[in-house]
Order: structure tokens, then C-alpha cells, then sequence
């Protein structure tokens, strides 16, 4: 007896073991909070479910109408006290369960007051920027050809405003074990703690058109002199963009990237350029700025919705490098403007 | 034995009409439940070989069977069609059949709404479907149509939405419908808390239907404003919200899903009794968990939204888990109505059984969800489409299935085979299994709903493969029903009017019942009145 009590204690221990190997360990602070909530909600709900399904297999084996045997069945059909025993049950799990996930959701719902790095992450069809607000660069994709992939120093805060510019989509690290929509007009906040050095897929988890499967982005976690590495390389790399002057200039968005990241005209002449717009029923917009980040616009073209075609006339420029985007898609959408 | 005379009014015989004629302006409520039963296992079929395609199409990582668009197209209609025009319907047509014969009525108490009710049915969902032939496709923003996604894309989103409105109609005439019918039509001695529990679940169910469709049908109006008439509810840039229609739509969407599993619940809860020699254990206590849930099921929306970050996270996580309450207590029931009965394990039973064993698991696997930290973990990823495949294909679809052999004898005068339904039990139960388990690892391992495609070296194709395998199980599954039910149809009539030894009013009438459904009724002297009967020719 006393055997098969620990037999069967063994059992629901390695039962529960099995489960919480299948749930990924957290790759930050808020993240193994979660899987332990998760192996605590194990403990609650599998002697439920054990018992639940032990007590349908026994029924089933035991009290099945033998052949011959015409008695009938004892016909008790229960009083209040035990309807009473049936509500205290599981009032008493979910009266545990609320308050373990409260307290764990209190943890991961922190923001951190003093954050090494500050990210805003601005997201639309279908892909992602990542702005580095003290760092000063931004780093970006191009819808169905590239992912953006970021860097972010193991063991340091990191603060995320989220943000969409279109329809609601969703930042989802699986090894963060967490997602937090991205909601037009209303941005979100959150802060995580990288504690794993290693390379963490993204991808947006809520539904936003066509190209959603392939809203993805890469994470790495890397030491933080690496990172020190990659940030001044990523600045270095945002200033070097060069391209020659080459007959009439042709802008062309599809699926919500230009075919080109760098215009060039020669300096003191009016030019012309033409705008196609071949995504269906998604607004573009032509801009042209001094520099990244600059709030005053040397040229805006109206918005128009493809699929369309526009052409700007735009003044001279002085020698110089300039800035352009669709301000719809911000810097996802933009390029150098070079005027030699 | 108290004898009910048929109420008839002399009248002169009418000229016979064309069979397609009766059955294309009938208003009685058998035939109009076999309407209901045919046209939602027809869209059943539609939505299911949907689920094929999509399964087949993530049976591996790459594009192989169809477009992007293709798919999204897909599970948007999947969604939509197994929810608004297999589930529910199918479950009112089983109402629509068996509630006026289970409170001794002879019919609904509005006929023509009732037909009207159905009819809307097919409109609006071949108006959803007839999006297939507009420009770019049927509607593809999945069968939740988040704004602003919902607001993009061309007349195949149009046509969802005036399809739903449509359906919606016909949701909130029936519910009507039943309602009155329950509260005004009961036969003589059927009191209230004599009611078979079928008929309080199609009570709970049609109050939901009554209550909560107004809210969706308001929805739809909006954002086809929005999309048509130059309206901005949903649209930040000009003062709209996009939260507004998650709100909206799941204030309705969740009490939807208890309308789419109370009549399951109740099919079970008469089952069981039937099968195991004994009364339903805690009839007032299943009735209660019946009244609380529906209640609470409008304070809990969401919990559908906690990944939104906009939301009172503990008064949500706190009526999600309260309702899990009401549902255990429903579990202890079944138990306890199967402990030392005398159990016979028909078809019918088997598939009570399964129905226990697979929606206790999507309780189970829910409880992660109610605690909104554990939720943004797993909310979007498979993990929720398993829950939702456990609790509406593993409960609902098994509760159906139950209900489909139960009274199949009283629908068509004819047993379903009892060999090929066991075959048909064990497929589906072990493709369902095989099919929908793995989900919860995949969510683990981080795949996200909706997604057309996955890269090769994301962990995920083994066990994309397995599911893809219990899916075309569970087809087989489904054939072995189809072919039974048509080797059954070709034999003659033979069922006799009680074959399983019945509790409820339906058993004593013949098999299929007359037009005016009863020629006697029993005296109702407690919720089994069949039984009492018997009893009595016993001791007699």
C-alpha cells in the first residue's frame, strides 16, 4: 500500500517534471518568472486533471453493466452538502491561483526605473524599427527580403515603447516568454532584463494582413563589450550611403519597401521625381528632410494610396546630404538623398 | 395516465404538394430542425476540408499548397463558418428538434419566425462564402476581424460582414423564439425544475443568443461604416479607438463561446443519466452552474485582451478563474452520475465519455490563460488554438456527435450502426488527440497563430506533422459517420419509440414522431417522466 502510494507519488512527480520541460526556461528576469508560474499552475492543475480522468477510467472499468446482471442501478442523485463539497473544491485552487498570478504579474509589470538601454520599437505591414534613443541610430528592415537584426547588452534594463503605425501587431520573443501588442494610437510600455547571452528570434504574433508570417526580427544578446562594438559600427554604417546621379529619379514601393535606399541628383538644378505606389489600398507619401530625425520638412509630398502614380517637381538643393521617407512607414521607408 | 388531446381543428384535407415544396415552406419545427442539422453539417464540411487544406499547407515549412492570401482566406472562413454556421446551428437544430417534444409542446411557439430563423442561415453564409469569387479573395483578417486589419482589404470583407449581420438575425430570432417556447409552452406538471437539462441549456443558450448578438451585429455596423460610409470608430488618426472593436466584439465573443458549449453540456447531462441507470447527480446544482455561467460569462471579455496591456488585468483574471467554478462543479456531476451506475456503452455514451475526457483539457490548459502573466506568454501561439480546438472540437463536436447517435432513431425511425459508430468514436478521439495535443507544445516553443509559414530551423515541423496526420484521421473518422449514416438511411424504419431506455418526453412519442408530436403525453411528476412511466407498466 504504502508502496504504491510513493510509486504513484513518483509517477506524478516525473509527470510534472515532463511538463515543465516542454515550457522554455526565460531568457530574462520577467521571463523565468513566467515559466515559474507556469511549473506552479502545473502543481495546481495536474492532480486536477489526474484526478479528474483516474475517476472517468475507473467508472468506465468498474461500473460497466455486466452481461446478465438486470439490478438496477442505485438511484442517489446527491444533496446540498455535497453540492457544497463540489463548489469548495475548486474554489479553494482558484483562490491559490489568483493570488500566485498576481503576485507574478506584478513582477513582470515593473517598468524599471533606471533602463541601460531605451528602445522605441515602432511597428507596420509587415515590419519592424527599432529606434536607440540614447544611442541616437535606428535599425530597420526590408519587408520580405531582410529582418531587421538588434543587439542588446546581456545583464543591463531595457525599456520598450511600443508602437504601431498602421494596425495593431505584436512583439513577441518566445524565449522572453512574453508579447505585448503594438496598438495604433496607443503605445506601450515595458522593461526587460536579458540574463542569457545568445541569438532570440521575434515575430509578430497578432494578425495584421497579408505578409504577417513574415514580420520577424532577430534579438541578440551579447556581452557588453560587443555591444559597445556593434553600436559604433551600426552608427558608422548609417552615414556611409553613396550613390551617382543616373537620369530621371524612380521611387517604387512595394509591399511597403522602395526599391532604392539612396537618390542622387547634381546640386543648383530643379528635378523631378516619381513616385509609384504599388501596394493596394496602403498610403505612401514622399518627404525629403536635412537629416534623420528632423522635424521640418524641405519637401512633402501628399499622401495617395496605391496603386497610383504621382510626380513631384522639387527645388534646387545645395551640395549635401539629405535625408528622404514615406512618412506613413517613417524610417523603414527612407533613404539618402545625395546632391553632388 | 392523463391523456392530452391532439388539439386539431377540422379542416378540409389540403392538396398534396410537392415533396421539395413542403420541405421549402414547412413550419414545423422536426423538419425545420432537420433543415438546421443538414445545412450545418453541409458548412461543416466546407470548414473542414478548409482545415484540410490548411493543415496540409503547414504539414511543412515553405509554400506548397496555397498563396498567402490563400491561406489567410482560409482561416478566416474556417473560424467563421465552424462558429456561426456549424457550431451553433447545429446545436439549435438539435433544440429546434427536441425542445418543444422534450416540455410535451407541439411546436415552437412562432412557426413562420422559426422558418425565417433558418432560412437567414444559408443567405449569410453563402454570402460570406461568395466572397471567394469577388476581387482579392474572401475576407482574410481571421474570424475575429481585429480593426484597423478589417478595414483594408476589398468586398470579400464587405460580404462578412453583411453575411454575419444576416446570421446574426437569425441568431436573435431563435433565441426569442426559444425563450417563449420554454416559458410558455410546457406541457402539463412540467415545471420549471422539471425541465430536462437539455432544455435549460437551450434556455441559458438562447438568453446569451438574445442578449449578445445585438452586441456583435452593432460591431459590424460600425465598422462597415467605417469602411464604407467614411465613419473613423476605429481609427486613431481621427479620434476612433482601435480597442473599441476588440471590446465590442468580445463582449460579445465570449459569451459566444458559452452558447456555442452549454447545449453540448446539456446533451451530455442527459446522456450520461440514460447510460448509466441513474438520475443526473445534483440536477439543481447543474442548473445553477448553468445560471452562474451564464451570467458571469459577460464580465469576463478580456481576458481575451490581456496582451493589449489596456486592460484591468486582476477584476478579469479574477471572473475568468470565478467561472471556472460553476464548470468544475459540472465535472463532479458527471462523475458522480457515472459512480456505481450501470453503465452501457452505446455510441452515444462513447462519445459522452470522450466529450468528458477531451473538455476537461481545454478547462485545464485554460486555467494558464486566466493569470494574465502566464497569458502573455502563450496567448497568441498555438497553445490558444489548441485550448479553443479542445474546448469547441473535443467538447462541442463530441457533445454533437453524442447528440447525432442519440437521436438519430427518433429523427429517421433508424439505429445508427453500432460497429461503424464505436470505429467512428475511436478515429475521431485518437486523430482529434493527435491533431490538436501537440498544439500546446508548439505555442511552448513559440509559434504564433495565423501564420502562413514558418522557417525551417524554428523546431516546429515535427510536430506540425503530427497534427497534420490526426487531421486527416479525423476526416477518416468523419467518413466512417458519413457512411453509416447512409447504410442506416437505406434500411427500413425499425426503431421502436424508446430504444434506450429514455427519461425525457421525446422517448414517448413513436420514432419519428407524429406531425403533432404527441398522441399521449405521460403525467410529468418529476424530470423523468419516461422513466416514471415505465416504472409504472413494470409494477403494473
Amino acid at each position: 500500500m504504502a508502496a504504491s502510494r510513493v510509486a504513484r507519488g513518483g509517477l506524478a512527480a516525473l509527470a510534472a517534471g515532463l511538463l515543465a520541460g516542454c515550457a522554455k526556461q526565460g531568457a530574462t528576469v520577467q521571463g523565468q518568472q513566467i515559466h515559474d508560474l507556469y511549473v506552479l499552475i502545473i502543481i495546481l492543475a495536474l492532480p486536477v486533471f489526474a484526478g479528474v480522468e483516474g475517476a472517468l477510467l475507473w467508472c468506465v472499468l468498474r461500473y460497466r453493466r455486466r452481461r446478465g446482471d438486470g439490478r438496477p442501478a442505485a438511484q442517489g442523485a446527491g444533496g446540498p452538502r455535497t453540492l457544497g463539497v463540489f463548489f469548495a473544491i475548486p474554489t479553494v485552487l482558484v483562490a491559490c491561483l489568483f493570488l500566485f498570478g498576481e503576485r507574478t504579474l506584478a513582477e513582470v509589470q515593473r517598468p524599471e526605473p533606471n533602463p541601460a538601454v531605451e528602445l522605441r520599437v515602432d511597428s507596420f505591414q509587415w515590419q519592424w524599427t527599432f529606434y536607440y534613443l540614447n544611442e541616437g541610430f535606428f535599425v530597420t528592415g526590408r519587408t520580405l527580403t531582410k529582418e531587421p537584426v538588434v543587439e542588446l547588452p546581456v545583464g543591463a534594463p531595457v525599456h520598450v515603447r511600443l508602437e504601431s503605425r498602421d494596425v495593431v501587431h505584436e512583439f513577441f520573443v518566445p524565449d522572453f516568454l512574453f508579447m505585448r501588442n503594438a496598438l495604433p494610437g496607443r503605445p506601450n510600455e515595458f522593461s526587460f532584463t536579458p540574463t542569457r547571452i545568445g541569438t532570440f528570434r521575434g515575430q509578430c504574433a497578432e494578425f495584421c494582413g497579408l505578409h504577417h508570417d513574415q514580420m520577424r526580427f532577430v534579438l541578440k544578446v551579447v556581452s557588453q563589450a560587443d555591444y559597445v562594438a556593434w553600436v559604433d559600427q551600426a552608427r558608422k554604417a548609417a552615414q556611409n550611403v553613396d550613390c551617382n546621379p543616373s537620369g530621371p529619379l524612380k521611387l517604387v514601393s512595394k509591399d511597403n519597401s522602395w526599391n532604392t535606399g539612396c537618390l542622387a541628383v547634381a546640386a543648383g538644378s530643379p528635378f523631378s521625381v516619381s513616385v509609384s505606389n504599388l501596394d493596394p489600398s496602403i498610403e505612401h507619401n514622399f518627404a525629403v528632410y536635412p537629416k534623420a530625425g528632423a522635424k521640418q520638412p524641405l519637401f512633402q509630398g501628399p499622401r495617395f494610396a496605391g496603386v497610383a502614380e504621382r510626380t513631384f517637381e522639387l527645388r534646387p538643393l545645395p551640395k549635401g546630404r539629405y535625408y528622404f521617407q514615406c512618412d506613413v512607414h517613417g524610417p523603414a521607408m527612407s533613404g539618402a538623398l545625395v546632391v553632388k | 395516465m392523463a391523456i392530452v388531446e391532439p388539439r386539431t381543428t377540422e379542416r378540409a384535407p389540403e392538396p398534396q404538394r410537392h415533396w421539395l415544396v413542403e420541405w421549402l415552406t414547412t413550419t414545423d419545427h422536426k423538419r425545420i430542425g432537420i433543415l438546421y442539422l443538414l445545412n450545418s453539417f453541409a458548412f461543416f464540411f466546407v470548414a473542414g476540408v478548409f482545415a484540410l487544406l490548411m493543415r496540409t499547407e503547414l504539414a511543412e515549412p515553405g509554400r506548397q499548397l496555397v498563396t498567402t492570401n490563400g491561406y489567410n482566406q482560409l482561416f478566416t472562413l474556417h473560424g467563421t463558418l465552424m462558429i456561426f454556421l456549424f457550431i451553433l446551428p447545429v446545436l439549435v437544430g438539435f433544440g429546434n428538434y427536441l425542445v418543444p417534444l422534450q416540455i410535451g409542446a407541439l411546436d415552437m411557439a412562432f412557426p413562420r419566425i422559426n422558418a425565417l430563423s433558418f432560412w437567414l442561415l444559408p443567405v449569410g453564409g453563402l454570402t460570406i462564402l461568395s466572397g471567394l469569387l469577388a476581387k482579392g479573395g474572401a475576407a482574410a483578417a481571421g474570424w475575429t476581424s481585429y480593426a484597423p486589419v478589417s478595414e483594408q482589404g476589398g468586398a470579400g470583407q464587405d460580404l462578412w460582414i453583411v453575411g454575419l449581420v444576416v446570421v446574426g438575425t437569425a441568431s436573435i430570432l431563435s433565441g426569442v423564439n426559444f425563450i417563449v417556447t420554454i416559458l410558455r409552452l410546457r406541457a402539463p406538471g412540467m415545471t420549471m425544475t422539471r425541465l430536462p437539462v437539455f432544455v435549460w441549456s437551450m434556455l441559458a443558450t438562447s438568453l446569451l443568443m438574445v442578449l449578445a448578438t445585438p452586441v456583435l451585429t452593432a460591431g459590424l455596423i460600425m465598422l462597415f461604416a467605417d469602411r464604407r460610409l467614411g465613419a473613423f470608430f476605429f481609427n486613431p488618426a481621427h479620434g476612433g479607438d482601435v480597442l473599441l472593436w476588440q471590446h465590442v466584439f468580445w463582449f460579445f465573443g465570449h459569451p459566444e463561446v458559452y452558447m456555442l458549449i452549454l447545449g453540448a453540456w446539456g446533451v451530455v447531462s442527459e446522456i450520461l443519466p440514460v447510460f448509466s441507470g441513474k438520475p443526473l447527480f445534483g440536477y439543481q446544482g447543474v442548473i445553477l452552474a448553468f445560471v452562474l455561467i451564464t451570467a458571469l460569462s459577460f464580465s469576463v471579455w478580456a481576458h481575451h485582451m490581456f496582451v493589449t496591456g489596456q486592460v484591468e488585468y486582476p477584476f478579469f483574471s479574477a471572473t475568468t478563474e470565478l467561472i471556472s467554478i460553476p464548470t468544475g462543479v459540472l465535472f463532479f456531476n458527471w462523475l458522480a452520475t457515472l459512480w456505481r451506475g450501470r453503465l452501457r456503452f452505446e455510441p452515444p455514451m462513447l462519445f459522452a465519455l470522450g466529450f468528458i475526457a477531451l473538455f476537461l483539457i481545454g478547462g485545464v490548459d485554460g486555467v494558464w490563460m486566466a493569470s494574465p502573466a502566464m497569458d502573455f506568454a502563450i496567448h497568441d501561439t498555438y497553445w490558444v488554438v489548441a485550448h479553443i480546438h479542445y474546448v469547441l472540437f473535443g467538447g462541442t463536436v463530441f457533445g454533437v456527435m453524442a447528440a447525432s447517435y442519440y437521436w438519430f432513431p427518433k429523427i429517421t425511425g433508424r439505429l445508427l450502426g453500432r460497429t461503424l459508430g464505436k470505429w467512428h468514436f475511436w478515429l475521431m478521439f485518437c486523430g482529434f488527440n493527435l491533431t490538436f495535443f501537440p498544439m500546446h507544445e508548439l505555442g511552448l516553443r513559440g509559434m504564433p497563430r495565423r501564420v502562413a509559414d514558418y522557417l525551417p530551423d524554428a523546431g516546429w515541423s515535427f510536430l506540425n506533422q503530427l497534427a497534420t496526420a490526426g487531421s486527416f484521421l479525423i476526416a477518416v473518422s468523419l467518413l466512417v459517420f458519413l457512411v453509416n449514416v447512409v447504410l442506416t438511411l437505406r434500411r427500413p424504419p425499425d426503431a421502436p419509440p424508446d430504444p434506450w431506455e429514455g427519461n425525457t418526453l421525446e422517448w414517448a412519442t413513436s420514432s419519428p414522431p407524429p406531425v403533432h408530436n404527441f398522441d399521449r403525453l405521460p403525467t410529468v411528476r418529476s424530470n423523468r417522466p419516461v422513466r416514471d412511466a415505465r416504472e409504472q407498466e413494470v409494477a403494473r
